[in-house]
């Protein structure tokens, strides 16, 4: 059992026989918080007993009393007696030599008395005889500054009037009664052993200090030891954003699926955006309410005369697709004006356009827009992912498969498809992921296989598998945030909490 | 999307067979209803037209009636409590609006179920009634220039069957009509007319009178008053803006029927008591307005079985083709089925699922198609006439998998290699975003979208000359693409004020300009932000964090003084890369921006352009603020 060198030195100044603190403390020659801190860690070692007994002490804190001193009362009484007659509040207060509120506060103490009565306003006396107890307790206490309640007993004085007027008579922060403990502190037989044994004392260190090891020091010394439980200073680490972590889990997965990363700019014309995916031109998402509409840049010119012509008969009566088509005159300015994209479909139909013979995998992860005021469902800006593929084998199933392929990668284990209908596709489907957690279905977003109406004007006979899928509402189920603000107006410590690890 | 209540009960009785309240549920799902679930609503009666109202557990009574426009809120005696009533709430499935009601949903569960499949024959006798269309209504302008009309005898409505046959009305005002715009439909009780079977679809100017629906005993309205001050007059107004007459269907005889899209006239309209109705569509298309007359008639014949559907001759009308196309004789509606053709190995192969011409058939009928011929593995298609949305023989195929039931699809994977591949700016933004991670540095997103308050001001820089503006901003806040990520940074702190110190932060993200090179006028770049804020802090750590950073992303660079107005002078530098311009910008914000955020503790920023395949962009988040010395 090692001993620090506090320990040491009050078990060597100990005896079987009891030492009261002061005098232990003195013998030490440490300060006493040291001398009890060790008293106590040697009582936990069973080397020492510490006996501990109340008492009561009063303390006078107040200023010098004046020569010839008289209490309140007492001043009261006699200013009553000198007088010989009844005396108004003010006139006692005069006559006493006392300020009026000191009248009054020392009133109630020389009316229980029952020397002093109130006649009227005025005071007089009864005939009654007068003692001040306190008198003799207050100059003894004032007199010792300091007095264990016992010893004042001892002397004589009434302790009792001590407590009861001394507050009035001295003002109420003057006179402190305090309850304290005597220590006494004695060698267990154990602690006797262990003196007898020979006390050897071992420095402590709090801090390893290159001397320390250099001096090789460090063997001898005992390391202060911390309460592990104490709070620290936070730290906080560097970390990426709960989004970006699912943006790069998805990014990931459709890379380990063969997909290849393409990417557009915000700024896209209709005719990318609506027309291409044979969107009709009166298609309520196309309507100022919901798109944003762009004033710089306004216009993007026409692709090639030839796939505008085909897209335009396509929407007009069906072109040479098998279509019926949409039968309403297509305005090229409609597809020239710019919107912020209203999704990242139109990166992805680009890309059947720059390349539409298969096999190819082609997703985007991006920014698009909806005009859409923010609330805690809804930011006017989010995530989405897009993803075709273009084979000549890929079918239906295959486009469930996929999808289920790609949510199992993200962590969940049931799918539910409905049937779904988005003019760019048919067959559409919605997809919903099952929460285990939260007991529930979410829609994560819309597929299908693009139309011929879609795909024969841009050279594609292949069929065409396609799918956008929100990415912020991904990140708030995994993240378990309900409001959508949390993503983007960020509260940095949910960010510094929230655990990188799910 | 608006959301509609069916009856359960109704639906169930019409479905026929029992399913029980789970299943018909799932059985809505697979179709593609998006279903809320079921609910009780109370119910209430107008008094004054008998037009029934369902609220939904504590909603109050409406203002006014929803029908004749009457006040009910705290009138008297105008409104009757009716028994509450059980209903499968759901989105409104606007590609089908043959299933907005009972009878046509009941009409295609049944279908799906295999309970009944194939078509069904709407038998209807001779033309009743004629109607001839004035050339006034087909000017080049005109937004209404079609029409397509049915009689209906026969029928007994109650107050259920009222308030479905306005419900449905309603919704395909909504979903076929685009509120109005395209179709808009008129119900009339036909013995009103005293025997009239002639009709006509004609103009009359703004001082034309009748008295419209809601104003009973009331003087004739003119047509100008009804659009300023009737409530259907106000809310449609702006259908016929800019018109110097108005679409008006009257009888031989002179009795108004309606003023189209608005309103009825108060005369025709339909009680309890009506037996024959005479139904009209105006529209911008013929297509559209025959299709939503063949919905609502196939529906009324759908709920009442003893209904017999009269035929109306339309003479004038305008061709089916453009708006100032020749003009032809129709009949109307026309309830025969559209024919198209698919074919089995090609739904098949689409769908990955193994079927045979008899199975594609067989799932085509529970769509309620017919099948009028097979030739080989092309099958002609009879699409009923109330189907409004096939377009193409894909559309057939969905319906085939539909029926199939999209849970019982097998899944399966593409069996083609092909090499994954991430693009170069993916990669060089996950190095520096390992590179700021270990610096200690915290990852934010920001909304993309800001405004000249919100960013440049923010920065004390001019307005951007090469920000993407919108057009029609949603709020005064966004109403550009960003140029910079540092406004964004800052603002975060300025949110953060009450957390903890120092807080360290960085963003990797796109900002936008106008650009010429771009084919859309504006292109991204790929900008990287990072800043701290606390108690102490300036630009000796600053320098050296920029310093480290630059080097980890191994870009060249060396430093030049900066002068720029968010940085303090003397303690802000520009990061120049090989080709002598500015890549970057940091130092110590200056007091003036932290103080016009409420900052009251130090900062420092970086920001800097990403590099690319072709090097690292000039930094141009200064636009033409930037002083260099």
């Amino acid at each position: 059992m090692e001993l620090t060198p506090d320990e040491s030195r009050v078990l060597t100044e100990l005896t079987g026989d009891e030492t009261a603190m002061p005098e232990l403390v003195a013998r030490v020659g440490e300060d006493q918080a040291k001398v009890a801190a060790a008293c106590t860690l040697l009582a936990e070692k069973g080397l020492v007993a510490v006996r501990e007994v109340p008492f009561v002490e009063f303390v006078f804190k107040g200023d010098p009393l004046p020569d010839g001193w008289t209490p309140p009362r007492q001043r009261i009484f006699a200013a009553l007696s000198d007088a010989g007659e009844p005396l108004a509040m003010q006139d006692v207060a005069a006559r006493a030599g006392l300020e009026p509120q000191a009248v009054g506060q020392n009133l109630k103490g020389l009316l229980a008395s029952g020397a002093v009565a109130k006649q009227g306003g005025n005071l007089a006396l009864t005939g009654k005889p007068f003692a001040c107890p306190e008198t003799d307790a207050v100059l003894l206490l004032v007199s010792k500054g300091t007095a264990r309640e016992a010893e004042l007993v001892s002397d004589g004085v009434d302790v009792g009037a001590l407590r009861e007027f001394g507050p009035a008579a001295l003002g109420k922060k003057a006179i402190l009664e305090r309850e304290k403990t005597d220590r006494f502190v004695q060698l267990t037989p154990a602690g006797v052993e262990r003196k007898a044994s020979g006390v050897e004392a071992v420095r402590e260190v709090s801090q390893i200090t290159p001397e320390l090891l250099a001096s090789g020091e460090w063997e001898s010394v005992k390391f202060k030891p911390y309460d592990i439980h104490l709070e620290t200073e936070p730290f906080r680490t560097g970390k990426k954003h709960p989004l970006q972590r699912v943006l790069e889990s998805t990014r990931q997965a459709f890379l380990e699926m063969g997909f290849e990363e393409s990417v557009s700019s915000y700024v896209e014309s209709g005719f990318w955006d609506f027309d291409a995916l044979f969107q009709p031109q009166d298609h309520p998402a196309r309507e100022m309410q919901d798109t944003f509409y762009v004033a710089k840049p306004g216009k993007t010119p026409l692709p090639d005369e030839e796939l505008v012509r085909r897209v335009r008969e396509t929407h007009e009566t069906g072109g040479d697709t098998g279509s019926v088509g949409w039968r309403y005159k297509w305005d090229p300015a409609k597809a020239m004006q710019n919107v912020l994209r209203t999704h990242t479909t139109a990166t992805t139909v680009r890309e059947v356009a720059k390349n539409p013979k298969g096999p190819r995998k082609v997703f985007s992860i991006g920014r698009v827009f909806r005009r859409e005021t923010i609330d805690y469902k809804h930011l006017p800006i989010f995530y989405q992912v897009d993803g075709i593929i273009i084979d000549k084998d890929a079918s239906f199933s295959t486009l469930l498969g996929t999808l289920a392929a790609f949510y199992e990668r993200m962590g969940f284990e049931k799918f539910y498809f409905r049937p779904g209908f988005f003019p760019y596709t048919e067959p559409s489907v919605e997809v919903f992921i099952w929460h285990e957690e939260k007991q529930d279905w979410f829609e994560m977003g819309g597929s299908g296989i693009f139309r011929p109406e879609v795909t024969e004007p841009l050279g594609c006979t292949e069929p065409v598998l396609a799918w956008g899928l929100g990415l912020d509402r991904l990140a708030m189920l995994l993240h378990d945030r309900s409001d959508i603000r949390d993503l983007y107006l960020s509260d940095l410590d949910w960010l510094r909490e929230e655990p990188r690890c799910r | 999307m608006p959301v509609i209540g069916i009856p359960t009960a109704e639906l169930r009785r019409r479905i026929g067979e029992e399913v029980e309240g789970d299943k018909l549920l799932e059985v809505l799902g697979d179709m593609g209803c998006d279903v809320e679930g079921l609910a009780t609503l109370r119910r209430m009666q107008c008094v004054r037209c008998g037009f029934v109202m369902e609220l939904a557990g504590k909603e109050d009574t409406p203002p006014t009636c929803g029908n004749c426009t009457t006040p009910l809120r705290d009138v008297e005696g105008s409104t009757r409590e009716m028994s509450p009533i059980e209903v499968v709430r759901m989105e409104l499935l606007a590609v089908r609006p043959d299933m907005f009601d009972p009878a046509g949903l009941a009409r295609a569960i049944r279908g799906v179920l295999g309970i009944e499949t194939g078509p069904i024959e709407y038998p209807s006798h001779d033309v009743v009634a004629k109607l001839t269309v004035d050339p006034s209504v087909r000017r080049p302008e005109s937004l209404r220039p079609h029409i397509a009309c049915a009689v209906i005898e026969n029928v007994t409505l109650d107050d259920d069957s009222i308030k479905l046959l306005m419900k449905l009305q309603e919704n395909l005002h909504w979903a076929l009509g685009r509120n109005r715009k395209h179709a808009s439909i008129g119900v009339y009780d036909l013995d009103s007319l005293g025997g009239d079977t002639e009709f006509e679809y004609t103009t009359e100017p703004p001082d034309y009178r009748f008295v419209p629906l809601g104003a009973t005993g009331s003087e004739p309205w003119t047509l100008e008053r009804i659009l300023e001050e009737h409530a259907k007059g106000r809310a449609y107004a702006n259908l016929l803006q800019g018109f110097d007459r108005y679409p008006i269907l009257r009888s031989k005889s002179g009795q108004v029927l309606s003023m189209p899209p608005i309103i009825n006239s108060e005369e025709t309209k339909v009680h309890g008591k009506s037996r024959r109705f005479f139904i009209d569509v105006t529209g911008s298309g013929q297509r559209i307005v025959q299709r939503t007359l063949a919905i609502l008639v196939t529906s009324i014949l759908e709920y009442h079985k003893d209904a017999k559907l009269g035929l109306v001759e339309i003479h004038g009308a305008t061709d089916a083709g453009e708006v100032d196309g020749a003009t032809t004789t129709l009949v109307t509606p026309d309830l025969a089925p559209q024919i198209a053709r698919v074919d089995s190995e090609h739904t098949a192969k689409l769908l990955g699922i193994p079927l045979s011409t008899d199975d594609v058939e067989e799932l085509l009928r529970k769509m309620r198609h017919g099948i009028s011929k097979r030739n080989g593995t092309e099958i002609e298609v009879e699409v009923p006439a109330y189907r409004n949305d096939i377009l193409h023989e894909r559309d057939l195929m969905e319906d085939a998998a539909i029926a199939f039931g999209y849970r019982n699809i097998p899944r399966a994977l593409v069996p083609t290699l092909t090499v994954g591949k991430e693009l170069h700016s993916t990669r060089v933004t996950s190095d520096l975003r390992d590179i700021l991670v270990g610096m200690g540095y915290l990852e934010l997103f920001t909304i993309a979208l800001t405004s000249t308050e919100q960013g440049d001001d923010v920065l004390g820089l001019a307005a951007h000359p090469r920000a993407v503006v919108l057009d029609n901003p949603i709020s005064s806040d966004q109403t550009q693409l960003r140029t910079s990520l540092l406004p964004g940074l800052l603002q975060t702190f300025a949110r953060n004020r009450h957390n903890a110190l120092p807080q360290r932060v960085f963003e990797l993200g796109e900002v936008s300009f106008l650009s010429d090179e771009a084919e859309t006028g504006a292109h991204e770049r790929h900008y990287v932000a990072f800043g701290t804020i606390a108690p102490k802090v300036g630009f000796a750590e600053i320098r050296a964090e920029a310093e480290a950073f630059v080097r980890e992303a191994r870009i060249p660079f060396r430093l030049e003084r900066a002068e720029v107005p968010f940085l303090v002078p003397g303690r802000a530098a520009f990061l120049v890369g090989d080709a002598g311009a500015p890549i970057g910008v940091f130092g110590e914000v200056h007091p003036r921006t932290l103080a016009r955020l409420g900052l009251q503790n130090p900062a420092v920023m970086f920001e800097m352009t990403v590099p690319t395949e072709d090097g690292t962009p000039e930094y141009l988040a200064l636009g033409e603020s930037p002083l260099r010395t």
